[in-house]
């Protein structure tokens, strides 16, 4: 396993164009598949689990469970926190070529950090190089 | 090791910058829960995240967020702040 300094920043270079690329949303702002498991919000040390959401998914079948953040407005329009409409609206006006295979919401919430840093970002990271075909991510909170 | 490009949209940037995030865009005074915006105002949701993509084509100073102004959000926020210790 590859330990970076804790000063260092890993910044990976960008060197597509936009119209060209397909892009992925990574959201800690608890959003799944009203048909997918809750997060666990009972559990106060937090949830370490994620959830794959795919690309043509109707944003009216999204959710939220996260108890760390006023998510009323995501309630309403789950675009402010996870932007998968816009993303398609984009594609369709030629700004990025498209959505990738694979997006992913996970509860931004834990008192397990060196969990949730080693563990579970790690295995969201890998979900996204394998199994997405992204070329960039975007990355949201609550 | 290989990496893969990211850009952050944070409305915490003061929280977010303790984890050097390599590119950030913080849209100065939206309230947690609101990244892209209101709900329903969608253009300015495709502006947000057109800005957002935007910076991985761009130079920017890697661990620092880009703060930019979005008069139409309408009222702004307070981002929390990072709790010094002592």
């Amino acid at each position: 396993m590859t330990t970076l300094s804790r000063k260092c920043v890993p910044f990976t270079p960008f060197d597509r164009e936009l119209s060209r690329s397909t892009i992925a949303i990574v959201t800690a702002g608890g959003v799944h598949l009203k048909d997918q498991e809750g997060f666990n919000i009972a559990d106060e040390l937090g949830d370490l689990t994620y959830r794959e959401i795919p690309p043509d998914v109707d944003s009216s079948q999204l959710m939220v469970t996260h108890h760390h953040y006023d998510h009323t407005d995501a309630d309403e329009d789950v675009n402010v926190v996870f932007p998968i409409d816009v993303l398609r609206e984009l594609e369709s006006e030629g700004f990025i070529g498209g959505l990738a295979k694979k997006h992913i919401g996970y509860m931004g919430y834990t008192m397990q950090l060196k969990a949730m840093y080693e563990g579970t970002a790690r295995e969201i990271a890998n979900e996204i190089d394998r199994g997405s075909r992204a070329d960039a991510v975007v990355l949201t909170g609550g | 090791m290989k990496g893969i490009p990211t850009v952050l949209i944070t409305v915490s940037p003061e929280v977010s910058a303790q984890m050097r995030p390599p590119r950030a865009l913080y849209p100065k005074g939206f309230k947690i829960g609101n990244s892209l915006g209101r709900p329903g105002m969608r253009d300015l949701q495709k502006q947000v995240l057109r800005d957002a993509l935007s910076l991985l084509t761009r130079n920017t100073r890697p661990g620092q967020a880009e703060t930019i102004e979005y008069p139409e959000y309408g009222e702004q926020y307070e981002p929390p702040r990072v709790k010094k210790l002592g």
